[in-house]
């Protein structure tokens, strides 16, 4: 089917062409499809060796199977009908692979470059041949061509295995105009890519070098350098190597990529293996060696076997890569859709055009598609770096407000740690201190207290050890509440009067009271009032002791009267010290309050306590 | 009173309160112990009708003689001698079981007509005391806290009207004429309020010691 097919094919792309052709410029264009062709490497086309009919295109695979080496083609045709005299002619070859030399009525006219190895590969190039107008007859012109080219087994792929298309004889500008359209297609826009292939492909290489836990971008990047590479063959004619080594090296090139294709949808989809690592460096070493065992007369063979190996390994990767990004993320799983799909049509083809179930494309499909779906992959890639990058600018920048946050908290904390645990070592030392006094100076005094022969010297250290407990409270104590304290108080100088056998007539305040009293507050109203009920028991006389309390909004009241003698003139003069009149106005001053004592001879003592809340 | 038990670290001090102690119950015989351990062995060998107890000691608090003393011989009454008037420190004592308090520096008159009042059921109760025992029984009424294992110890009406008279301040000889009630029947509703505040914390201690898994049943 296949060279029917491919000439079907043919004549319709040439029909198309030539309704352009005539619709542009008038002219009739030649096709020459009957030729008769010699396997014969002389310099000239060799009339002894009968010829034989020749139908173009011919594929050499078909037509010669097995055969390597050179092949003389004779076409024979009139000036094309139409024409001016004068006008340029040529012929246009769509493709003569490897390479050609073209003789026109025994003089050579055009060579494609060198016909001895290492050849200069024309695969991919198409040919225009200016027929000189000095050589050219207007009827019965012979054109011979000397074709070089290897059998299909010698190379990897149909691509480059020898035949001959077509030869179209036309005015030469309107061929030229197809033949440059040709090679803009086929091997301008192979090298553009290349290019464009090489310079992403750096740029992933650099991104990975400053982001060395992207590996994605690292085999991307190798795939693409990779491949730009090897597309040097399509556009790079005088290669200094024989075809059995540039074959062979071609070859071995497609493990590697497709172990940079596999690596990088692994990585990227975030599920490396060793194992599928292991496996991938193994058969990039397996390849060479095969190759090498089946000789250079079975490289498609082998070269075949591998590819069908290796698209079927891309193709499982690309479905498992598919699978997660379509579990995970589904924002990158459109555009991964439609990229791999292309790429896995573009594959399929390309394998069928191999196994020689579709014609062979007149444009290097592989060369010229896969690429753009790099390119397309890479802006993806690009496009999701860029977004990470400001993804992560507007985290860092909201990392940053945070980490502020979090230090002036911690700045807070600390400031009310230190403040705390300040409180926590005054409380403690307090402690320490209050017990020390208690234990040791507390004892001491308490000996003296009951030891001692001076009933004067025994009441002294009894009123200090009253001291030192008061202030000892007033070290330690929190706040008291000021009904507390007035029951205290109460309960305290209604038992001593009572002892001292005074009347005591205690009121305090009508309502509940809710105040707070500062500890040293109740410990110097406590010493006050103390105070006061000694001086009324040792010195007053009283029989009658009126206490009152009152709570105000800023300030509470005591007032504490007595019957008794008074206090005498000269005394209050003085201050009495006895009486430690001064002692109690003194600490009332402390607290900012005050205390003021009324007295008169007969008419007994009044002392107003006034103290702030 | 036959037997008492005298704890005190300082020479001076058991010597005078020794005195004292002879003076009001001249018939006894006392026991002197000038750290906890001694007093605990004594508590093992002799049987005390009454113990007077000083809190701060070399070795330890005489909080746990008090409340060894309760546990071994229920009978005998414990009296805190303390130069600490503060409730923080006085609370603790009458929660073991102390049946009162005498402070070390009042006066031998005021010390022994307290000692002979204690001995004879008349025990003080100061404001501050009257509130740390309303506060310990207000939160043992709280349901969710009280477990169905622990004995439930509440004060009657009278009771709690005593203390909480005594807590605002009065006397007990004030409200005995405000409540119309004898001398001895107020000293009886506190030595009660005294043995219940013992009781309950009891129960309390052994359900904290069982809640921190000190018995497995």
């Amino acid at each position: 089917m296949q060279p029917s097919a491919l000439a079907t094919l043919i004549r319709i792309v040439l029909a198309i062409w030539l309704i352009a052709i005539v619709t542009s410029a008038q002219a009739d264009p030649i096709v020459i499809n009957q030729v008769s062709s010699v396997n014969s490497a002389d310099i000239h086309f060799p009339e002894a060796i009968p010829a034989k009919p020749v139908h173009l295109p011919d594929d050499w695979s078909q037509s010669r199977p097995k055969y390597d080496g050179s092949v003389w083609y004779r076409a024979s045709f009139d000036r094309p009908a139409g024409t001016r005299p004068d006008e340029l002619l040529a012929a246009y070859i769509d493709r003569a692979c490897t390479n050609l030399e073209v003789h026109l009525n025994g003089h050579r006219i055009y060579s494609g470059g060198r016909m001895t190895e290492p050849l200069t590969r024309n695969c991919g190039y198409s040919h225009l041949v200016t027929l000189p107008a000095a050589w050219l007859l207007p009827q019965g012109n012979m054109l011979d061509i000397q074709l070089v080219g290897s059998a299909l087994q010698r190379v990897g792929a149909r691509q480059r295995s020898g035949g001959l298309s077509e030869i179209v004889i036309g005015p030469q500008a309107e061929l030229a105009r197809e033949h440059g359209s040709h090679l803009l297609w086929s091997i301008e826009s192979v090298e553009l890519i290349s290019l464009a292939l090489l310079i992403l492909g750096g740029f992933m290489l650099g991104l990975w070098w400053v982001n060395r836990g992207e590996t994605s971008l690292l085999y991307f990047g190798l795939l693409l350098l990779g491949w730009a590479l090897m597309s040097v063959r399509v556009w790079w004619r005088d290669l200094p190597l024989d075809t059995a080594t540039v074959e062979f090296i071609g070859s071995c090139a497609y493990p590697l990529l497709a172990a940079f294709a596999v690596q990088f949808m692994l990585s990227h989809a975030g599920l490396r293996s060793r194992f599928i690592e292991a496996g991938l460096i193994v058969q990039c070493l397996l390849m060479p060696l095969t190759l090498m065992m089946g000789g250079p007369t079975r490289i498609f063979l082998v070269a075949n076997a591998w590819y069908s190996l290796l698209s079927l390994e891309v193709f499982a990767t690309i479905a498992l890569y598919l699978t997660v990004t379509w579990r995970h993320r589904r924002l990158n799983f459109k555009s991964m859709l439609l990229i791999l799909t292309c790429t896995s049509v573009v594959m399929v083809i390309e394998m069928a055009v191999q196994l020689q179930l579709m014609p062979l494309p007149r444009l290097p499909l592989t060369h010229f598609a896969l690429p753009v779906f790099f390119l397309a992959v890479g802006s993806r890639l690009l496009q999701v770096f860029a977004h990470a990058l400001r993804s992560a600018e507007a985290n860092r920048s909201s990392l940053e407000d945070r980490v502020k946050e979090v230090t002036s908290e911690i700045e807070r904390n600390f400031a009310q740690l230190s403040e705390l645990r300040v409180e926590q070592v005054t409380e403690k030392e307090r402690k320490r201190i209050a017990a020390d006094l208690h234990d040791d100076l507390g004892a001491k005094l308490l000996t003296i207290v009951h030891t001692s022969e001076s009933e004067r010297i025994s009441t002294l250290a009894r009123e200090a050890l009253e001291e030192m407990r008061l202030s000892v409270r007033g070290l330690t104590g929190k706040p008291v509440r000021l009904a507390d304290a007035l029951a205290d108080w109460r309960a305290e100088t209604v038992l001593r009067l009572g002892q001292a056998n005074i009347e005591a007539d205690w009121k305090g305040p009508a309502e509940e009271v809710d105040h707070l009293l500062p500890a040293r507050a109740y410990v110097q109203t406590t010493r006050i009032l103390r105070e006061a009920v000694s001086n009324i028991i040792k010195h007053s006389g009283a029989s009658h002791c009126k206490v009152r309390s009152s709570v105000g909004e800023r300030d509470f009241g005591l007032l504490v009267q007595d019957n008794g003698k008074g206090i005498p003139m000269e005394l209050d003069g003085k201050l009495d010290r006895g009486h430690g009149m001064s002692s109690m106005k003194h600490r009332a001053k402390q607290l900012a309050g005050q205390c003021l004592v009324e007295s008169g001879p007969g008419y007994g003592t009044v002392i107003r306590l006034t103290l702030p809340l | 009173m036959n037997n008492i038990l005298l704890l005190e670290d300082l020479p001076e001090i058991r010597a005078w309160m020794k005195q004292l102690v002879l003076q009001v119950f001249p018939q006894s015989l006392i026991s002197e112990a000038a750290r906890v351990h001694d007093a605990l062995e004594l508590i093992t060998a002799v049987k005390f009708d009454l113990a007077l107890v000083d809190l701060g000691l070399p070795d330890g608090s005489g909080v746990d003689v008090v409340a060894a003393l309760r546990e071994s011989q229920p009978e005998a009454q414990s009296v805190v001698v303390t130069i600490h008037d503060d409730d923080d420190h006085l609370f603790p004592a009458l929660q073991a079981g102390a049946f009162g308090y005498l402070l070390k520096e009042q006066a031998r008159e005021l010390i022994s007509e307290q000692l002979k009042r204690m001995s004879q059921g008349e025990p003080p109760l100061s404001p501050s005391i009257a509130r740390r025992v309303i506060s310990h029984f207000a939160s043992q009424s709280r349901p969710q806290e009280r477990p169905q294992n622990m004995p439930h110890v509440s004060l009657t009406d009278r009771e709690n009207e005593v203390l909480l008279r005594v807590a605002k301040g009065f006397t007990l000889p004030e409200i005995g004429v405000q409540l119309n009630l004898s001398r001895h029947t107020i000293a009886d509703y506190v030595k009660q309020i005294y043995r219940k505040l013992n009781v309950s914390s009891r129960a309390e201690a052994a359900l904290e010691a069982q809640r921190l898994g000190l018995f497995r049943r």
